[in-house]
């Protein structure tokens, strides 16, 4: 038996001119918690569909426990929670696991699996009334109760409030203690690092970064320092202590740094800089530098 | 077949008042006004329409059935289901056996209201033959429900339904008897497959057995239909 749970190669899918994943490549082993993780139009969402068999990649393989998609979710091995839609307004909330378990080989008892989805307690009524968190709920309910090997979710707690959402991972954190393997799709990096063991950055299509939530945080930690330094020179200030890297846009220059207080503190002994911003680095500068500085592995 | 799926499924169909108006709380009523009160004492009309509005409603679950697919296709459940090991052709099939489980209701309610409201009365042999009749007749439309669930838009599927249903029962001398109709029409009549769905459901009452011919030529419709739908069915999964 493969230890492989998934195995994405040379996986691409283009709509029209815009290439949605280009040529991406990604291993999970089993019993790994994955966060795919990048801004909205990274190709997340139809990675997943396309490692779901929903979509069919232009070039490329999809390979889930070494079978064909379709095949391993055929044998009641993959559990899906797609971002929206896909329920059934006039069923309730109940009838909907308890159908989807129906469809299943070796389905878990329902009734456990509705309390621990959180589900239980509106069980009875029809999906129409409920709130967008209640159906991500049933959702998540559907995808457990296939007692799957493998948990795909794609964007879990969209529509969530801040307790449904540590309530979700919560019972999140009970299953994958079972050893199920995880790819969870996100665009909060905090997320990612809580409940991943391994983050893959994701950006137009490709994996830029494959690491542990500690190394991608230290990608994506520093800050940036925002300054107009009449005729700056460059070089001198990437040389700054604290600076990583320089960068000029007109008389505006930008300073990434690792350590910002000790970059300022240089900045203003050195030069007449005004106009001082400094800011902490966001998920999408993350990208940019990871980008430009390659990818770490 | 799943049990459970199916169960679902049926109270899914039967939740959607419109489909239990229209497939069975209609036909009823229909069977008291036209048959009570428009053919007046003629025992044979009374006993033309009662089988008709049986017709009429087990055609009408069948067309239902199939439509909720554009519904289900347009809230994105049939992506659901591809995630889990229900394979497309089940999902299919499964439509089809509910459009005939469905179309039982209608059937029995318009006979125990001919039966109780217009005294209506038949041999034994005719009872179940017409019913069985009018049942099975439905079957050409399961498939055409089909057709339509993957043609039709989510939002007009239903009026599309009425519409093609309407029309077709009209052409199966439901409303009026086909032999009263303008030559023309009784040409037209007999291209369409209700013709052929009304012969069969009622030449026991003619003949106390159901038309060969009838039954050939709805089989053949069914198959017809059904490829067609197959057609459809490989196509939308093809594009994924």
């Amino acid at each position: 038996m493969t230890n492989e749970a998934v195995r994405l190669t040379g996986l691409t899918k283009r709509f029209g001119e815009v290439t949605a994943v280009d040529g991406l490549e990604l291993t999970i082993r089993r019993g790994e918690v994955v966060a795919l993780l990048g801004p909205n139009g990274a190709g997340k969402s139809t990675t997943i569909d396309m490692l779901l068999g929903l979509q069919r990649p232009d070039s490329g393989e999809v390979r889930l426990f070494g079978d064909a998609p379709t095949k391993a979710i055929a044998r009641g091995a993959v559990g899906a929670l797609m971002q929206s839609g896909g329920l059934l307004p006039d069923l309730t909330a109940g009838e909907t696991v308890r159908l989807a378990a129906a469809l299943q080989r070796n389905p878990r008892p329902v009734d456990e699996v509705l309390e621990r989805a959180g589900v239980a307690e509106f069980a009875g009524q029809r999906v129409a009334g409920l709130s967008g968190g209640q159906q991500q709920r049933i959702r998540f309910a559907m995808a457990l109760v296939v007692n799957p090997d493998l948990l795909v979710l794609d964007e879990p707690t969209t529509g969530m409030d801040v307790e449904t959402r540590r309530a979700f991972w919560a019972s999140m954190r009970e299953e994958t203690a079972r050893g199920r393997t995880v790819l969870f799709a996100t665009h909060y990096l905090e997320e990612a690092d809580d409940y991943a063991d391994r983050i893959v950055l994701l950006r137009a299509g490709r994996v830029i970064a494959d690491g542990s939530g500690a190394q991608i945080k230290a990608a994506v930690s520093g800050r940036t320092i925002r300054a107009s330094v009449p005729g700056a020179d460059l070089a001198r200030l990437a040389a700054l202590p604290g600076v990583e890297r320089a960068e000029a846009r007109g008389e505006t220059v930008l300073l990434h740094c690792d350590d910002s207080d000790a970059a300022l503190r240089a900045l203003l002994a050195a030069t007449d800089a005004r106009d001082i911003e400094v800011t902490s680095r966001n998920l999408e500068d993350a990208f940019i530098a990871l980008t430009a500085a390659g990818s770490i592995q | 077949m799943n049990v459970t799926y199916m169960r679902l499924e049926a109270v899914r169909l039967f939740r959607n008042k419109r489909v239990v108006i229209f497939s069975t709380l209609m036909p009823a009523l229909l069977v008291l006004i036209i048959g009570g009160v428009s053919v007046g004492g003629d025992a044979d009309a009374k006993k033309y329409v009662m089988v008709s509005m049986a017709l009429f409603g087990a055609m009408t679950a069948a067309i239902s059935s199939g439509g909720t697919i554009a519904v289900e296709r347009g809230l994105g459940w049939n992506r659901t289901l591809r995630l889990t090991p229900l394979s497309p052709a089940a999902y299919v099939l499964n439509k089809v056996l509910l459009a005939l489980l469905v179309g039982v209701l209608p059937v029995l309610i318009t006979f125990i209201v001919g039966a109780v409201g217009l005294h209506v009365r038949l041999s034994p042999a005719e009872w179940v033959l017409c019913f069985i009749g009018a049942w099975l007749a439905s079957l050409p439309f399961a498939a055409l429900g089909v057709v339509i669930g993957y043609l039709a838009k989510p939002d007009s599927v239903q009026q599309v339904s009425a519409l093609i249903n309407l029309t077709l029962a009209a052409f199966g001398g439901l409303w009026v008897p086909v032999n009263l109709m303008p030559d023309t029409l009784q040409y037209i009549a007999k291209l369409t497959p209700s013709y052929w769905t009304g012969q069969v459901a009622r030449s026991p009452l003619d003949h106390g057995h159901i038309d060969g011919q009838a039954i050939a030529v709805l089989a053949g419709w069914t198959v017809a239909l059904a490829l067609v739908a197959l057609r459809r069915f490989r196509v939308d999964t093809a594009r994924a």
